[in-house]
């Protein structure tokens, strides 16, 4: 899916950088790559807005006790460059997410990839740095 | 997948309609891009195109800028040295990742790139650079002008333009303080003065050099060099970073490289 993914994008001339980097704001100052979780759980909700696009995600621990995760994306821009709509989430789905988490260890993580439980991956949400930046 | 494929394709053969539709396309049949740097991928190649009175035409969606957004000491030209005022150096290194104006959806100011498009419209009196983000912003760059004698304090100060040869130059004064070079903080004073050269050396590749003379902070004028890339299919989109900023309050770092 990746791979087909990406040879239609870059058929439309629309291939980006899908590296994990934060566009408006320092990822390496809110994130720690080291810190990989990676979460299963129900979509409550998706903020298709900027500067970054935010789904939340109900997890459920082996006890049963469920805790809501806020997962960023990169800017909607950007991402419906390569390929996203609005519609690519919705209330409701069942999703398996690695991202990595937040260093204030609150129940916030950048999303890296996204499986749906009909087999779907949604991957380029991360921005891409800023083009000037080696 | 197969599902998946089949939406991502329509999506994808939807974003080409629209291009061919909407695109301002600069002439038929570009040749891939090749190559890679700052900048992103090497832009479409060909002749620099004109307008009908021979001026160089600049417009098109871009991305890229003069400088390096992360620290504007990587992108000094061959032999150009950035040495800051001790006081200057002491405030960069106070500076918190979470109190960037960038971040905190005010204008990058100049030179600091964002990673968006931009587009160049040239009128015969003005230039704009209508900014996608960050912020939603437009320069405007009033052509054969002239300064005022005091002007306010703003993020993207005056700016007036002339040519030399095929080179578009923009003469800047009037910057406020507050924003920074780059994501690591680099300063600066109201005394800033910038002139950047833009050059189109091909139909898909700008080069951008950018003088920085603000003996406020700085020993010495420096020159920072960068280029954009043409996106030929590419057209802005709105952008409100205020819409949703809520990021931050995770924040509480050193600034630091993206």
């Amino acid at each position: 899916m990746k791979l087909a993914l990406s040879v239609v994008i870059a058929g439309a001339g629309l291939l980006m950088m899908g590296l994990p980097a934060a566009a408006h704001h320092s990822f390496a100052a809110e994130y720690d790559t080291a810190q990989k979780v990676t979460l299963k759980g129900t979509v409550t909700k998706f903020d298709w807005m900027n500067p970054h696009a935010h789904f939340y995600l109900d997890v459920k621990d082996p006890d049963g006790k469920v805790a809501n995760w806020n997962l960023e994306l990169a800017s909607p821009n950007m991402m419906q460059r390569n390929g996203w709509t609005r519609h690519s989430l919705k209330e409701g789905d069942e999703v398996v997410v690695t991202a990595s988490r937040a260093k204030d260890g609150t129940n916030t993580a950048s999303a890296e990839t996204i499986q749906k439980s009909d087999g779907t991956k949604l991957t380029f949400m991360a921005a891409p740095p800023p083009p000037d930046v080696k | 997948m197969q599902k998946s494929f089949v939406t991502c394709y329509a999506v994808a053969v939807s974003l080409i309609a629209a291009s061919l539709v909407l695109a301002q396309a600069p002439a038929p049949g570009p040749a891939a891009p090749k190559g890679k740097g700052r900048g992103g991928p090497a832009g479409p190649t060909g002749p620099a195109p004109r307008l009908a009175d021979g001026t160089p035409d600049l417009s098109g969606a871009w991305m890229g800028s003069g400088s390096n957004s992360g620290d504007i000491s990587k992108g000094l030209k061959p032999g150009e040295q950035l040495v800051m005022q001790p006081w200057a150096e002491a405030l960069m290194k106070t500076r918190k990742s979470q109190d960037d104006p960038e971040a905190n959806c005010l204008p990058t100011g100049v030179p600091r790139g964002a990673p968006y498009p931009w587009r160049l419209v040239q009128t015969p009196t003005h230039y704009f650079m209508l900014f996608e983000g960050n912020i939603h912003s437009y320069r405007q760059i009033f052509m054969n002008g002239k300064h005022p004698e005091d002007p306010d304090p703003t993020w993207y100060g005056h700016s007036i333009g002339t040519w030399d040869k095929d080179t578009l130059v923009v003469d800047t004064v009037g910057f406020n303080d507050k924003f920074w070079f780059d994501y690591l903080g680099h300063p600066h004073t109201e005394k800033l003065h910038t002139i950047e050269r833009y050059t189109r050396t091909d139909l898909g590749n700008m080069t951008i050099d950018v003088t920085i003379d603000d003996p406020g902070a700085y020993t010495k004028p420096f020159t920072t060099t960068g280029r954009a890339r043409l996106q030929p299919n590419t057209e802005l989109i709105e952008y409100i970073c205020q819409e949703n900023n809520i990021d931050l309050v995770h924040v509480n770092a050193p600034a630091q490289l993206p």
